[in-house]
Order: structure tokens, then C-alpha cells, then sequence
């Protein structure tokens, strides 16, 4: 039991928090437009196949020639995605709320469709990111199982790796279950605010991957420690942490890059609208 | 999707610029056997770029993480795969191999 529970329950974990993005840009589509939301749909299960494409290709690239590939350049590229799907999504969330009530009325469809095609993007990019980066370490895992499996093991270690996916899949519907007690409105509100946070950690990450890097200063050192209210180690802290960007022993760095953030959400959200109508 | 393009291209430039920077690192060695981790602790100085190379002896795979250095990397069977870290705080940071749940937790002292 323990070795394929252990395959089980790491295939589940990975799984789980690419699921949970899917979820919410899906909830996110689902109360938007008819039109809209089947077209952004295209985009987002476009941006899952994109992500599995590319989590294949880099979990071999990491097998054959992880020994040389570069610590740093690998971070850099990771940055740089995590950058540009951030910037995508909060893009993609403004544009939402500046047209989604009209776009059901709007029935220009030549000028509508065109502006309609841009703005996809940002799910399209976030799945793919979500999807490759958990999906790679998942064929890494599963190559290298297999290899150690030798004679005749491979078929248990199928067997839990099917099980663990059927696991993240059934949690996954468990939490959609969740998603439609909640009211209409409400729930409109809510996933916007969670692809905002979840922008917000990409931001995070990828100032922390700057830092690492030596390309952002950091600030100071840890200014307090809050593990003990909530750390962002372990799997359901873990977890909180890369789709909030909760820090739970932050340098002034990150609580600088957190307030720019949130300061410039909160300003484009709520800030009087012009006068177009 | 120019921009990405082009933001890819940048960042690829500029990986030598860094690795050359990371040169006057001091390396260190961590060793994965499926399961088990060698050394428990390691001593590093605080304050410095490090270099840590990390070995998967091990039949299965492994997975070097630690939340607190917001670091992980995956390594097949055999890999050895080189980290960077520039400038820790002094203090304890915990890691562990992330395919193995069960085993302990080792930890990095920054001094």
C-alpha cells in the first residue's frame, strides 16, 4: 500500500491545484454572456491541452537533460510567464466589467466580435501555466516511478496514478458542488476577486523569483513571522499561498509589491467611471 | 503574443549575464536516495550567494522543496541539478524531498 498510496496521494496533490484554477475561470466564464463565455470556454480547454502539450515536453526535457539546464534561465522563463498571465487576467477582469453588461445587448457583432477575440487570452495563458507547472513535476514523478518500478511493476503504478487523478477530479466536482449553493450575484463577485488573487500571487512569485534572482532588491529581511496564525508551508497552506499569495514571514519587498497591487485594483475597480454612455 | 515573444527572447539573453554573476558562489551538496536525505542539516553561510548541487542517487524520483526558500525542482533518477541561492537571513529553513510525504524534514542553517 504505502508506495502507491504515496503515487495516489502526489499525483492528487498536483493535480488538485490546476483543477482548482480551471474551476474558477470556468465559474468566472459561466456568468458571463452566452456568446461570450462559450467562446472563452474555446480559449480556456485550448489553454489545458496547451498546458498538458507542454507539461510532456518539458517533464522530457527535464528527464534528458535536466542535468544542464540552468537554474537561472529556467526561473527567467517562469517569471516572465507568471508576468504576462497576470497581467492578462487583470486585464481580462477589467475588460469584463467595463462591457459584460452590454455585450449580452450589444448586437454589433463585427466590432463586438473583434474586440471579444483580444481579450481571451488571459484564461487561455493561466490554464496553460497552471496545468504545465504542476503537470511537468507530475511526469518527472511518473517517469521516474515507472523506471524504478522495473518487472512487472508497471501496472499498480498506473492503476494509482489513474486513482489519483479520479481523486483531484472528484474533489474537483465536490467544490463545484460547493460553487452553486452560493448565489448568482455573489458568486460573480467571488470569482472575480479569486482571479484577482490569483493574479496577485503570480505577481508575488514572480517578484520573489526576481529577488532570487538578484534583478529586484529585496528590501529587508523577514519583518514578522505570522506561521503560527497561518503558514504557507505544508499542503493546505501551501496550496492557500499560491492562489492568494498569502506570505506568512514577508520582507518589505513583497508587502510593497502586495500594496502596489492591490492599491492599483482597488483604484481602476472603484474609480469614478467616465461619463460615456 | 508578440510581446511574449519578445519577453522570452530578453530573458534568455540575459541568463548569462547571471550565471557568470553566481560564479564566486560557495557549492554546497545535497544527496536524494529515494527517501532518504543526505545531510540532514546543512550549514551555510548567511548573507552569500550559494550554490547547491543536488544529487538523486535514488532508483525513484525526488523533489527538492522548501516553502521558506520558495524553491523546488524536480529530479529524475540519476539527475544532478545545480540551485542558486543568493542572500538567506540567518535562520532555520526546512526542506524535504516532496515525492517522499513521509519522510523526515531536513533542514538548511543559514549562520
Amino acid at each position: 500500500m504505502g508506495q502507491f498510496g504515496n503515487v495516489v496521494f502526489i499525483v492528487w496533490r498536483e493535480s488538485i491545484e490546476a483543477l482548482l484554477v480551471i474551476g474558477i475561470l470556468q465559474a468566472w466564464l459561466g456568468q458571463q454572456g452566452g456568446d461570450a463565455s462559450s467562446r472563452g470556454r474555446a480559449y480556456l480547454w485550448a489553454g489545458v491541452a496547451a498546458g498538458l502539450v507542454a507539461a510532456a515536453l518539458l517533464g522530457t526535457a527535464l528527464i534528458l537533460f535536466g542535468d544542464r539546464l540552468d537554474d537561472d534561465s529556467q526561473q527567467i522563463f517562469q517569471t516572465v510567464l507568471m508576468l504576462l498571465a497576470a497581467g492578462l487576467i487583470v486585464q481580462m477582469v477589467l475588460w469584463m466589467r467595463r462591457h459584460g453588461r452590454t455585450l449580452k445587448r450589444d448586437l454589433e457583432t463585427a466590432l463586438q466580435g473583434a474586440a471579444d477575440k483580444g481579450n481571451w487570452w488571459g484564461v487561455f495563458t493561466l490554464a496553460a501555466i497552471a496545468v504545465a507547472r504542476e503537470g511537468c513535476e507530475t511526469v518527472v514523478f511518473l517517469a521516474g516511478t515507472l523506471s524504478a518500478a522495473r518487472s512487472g511493476g508497471f501496472a499498480p503504478v498506473v492503476f494509482s496514478a489513474v486513482g489519483g487523478l479520479a481523486l483531484a477530479v472528484a474533489t474537483y466536482g465536490l467544490l463545484q458542488l460547493g460553487g452553486k449553493i452560493l448565489s448568482w450575484r455573489l458568486f460573480f463577485r467571488v470569482t472575480e476577486i479569486l482571479l484577482l488573487l490569483l493574479a496577485g500571487a503570480l505577481l508575488l512569485t514572480a517578484a520573489d523569483n526576481l529577488v532570487a534572482l538578484g534583478l529586484l532588491p529585496r528590501l529587508s529581511g523577514r519583518l514578522w513571522d505570522a506561521s503560527s496564525l497561518l503558514s504557507d508551508g505544508g499542503v493546505f497552506g501551501g496550496l492557500f499561498a499560491s492562489l492568494t499569495g498569502w506570505r506568512a514571514r514577508p520582507d518589505l519587498t513583497e508587502i510593497l509589491v502586495f500594496l502596489v497591487y492591490w492599491g492599483a485594483m482597488a483604484w481602476l475597480l472603484f474609480r469614478p467611471k467616465p461619463t460615456t454612455r | 503574443m508578440k510581446s511574449a515573444a519578445f519577453f522570452v527572447v530578453l530573458a534568455l539573453a540575459s541568463a548569462p549575464a547571471l550565471s557568470a554573476r553566481a560564479e564566486n558562489a560557495t557549492a554546497f551538496r545535497i544527496e536524494f536516495n529515494d527517501g532518504k536525505v543526505e545531510p540532514l542539516r546543512l550549514d551555510v553561510p548567511a548573507n552569500q550567494t550559494l550554490e547547491i548541487e543536488l544529487v538523486n542517487k535514488g532508483q525513484g524520483p525526488a523533489e527538492f522543496e522548501s516553502k521558506q526558500l520558495r524553491k523546488e525542482k524536480v529530479l529524475a533518477p540519476g539527475a544532478t541539478v545545480t540551485l542558486v541561492i543568493r542572500g538567506l537571513d540567518p535562520g532555520e529553513y526546512d526542506f524535504f524531498d516532496d515525492f517522499h510525504p513521509d519522510a523526515p524534514p531536513a533542514r538548511l542553517v543559514a549562520k
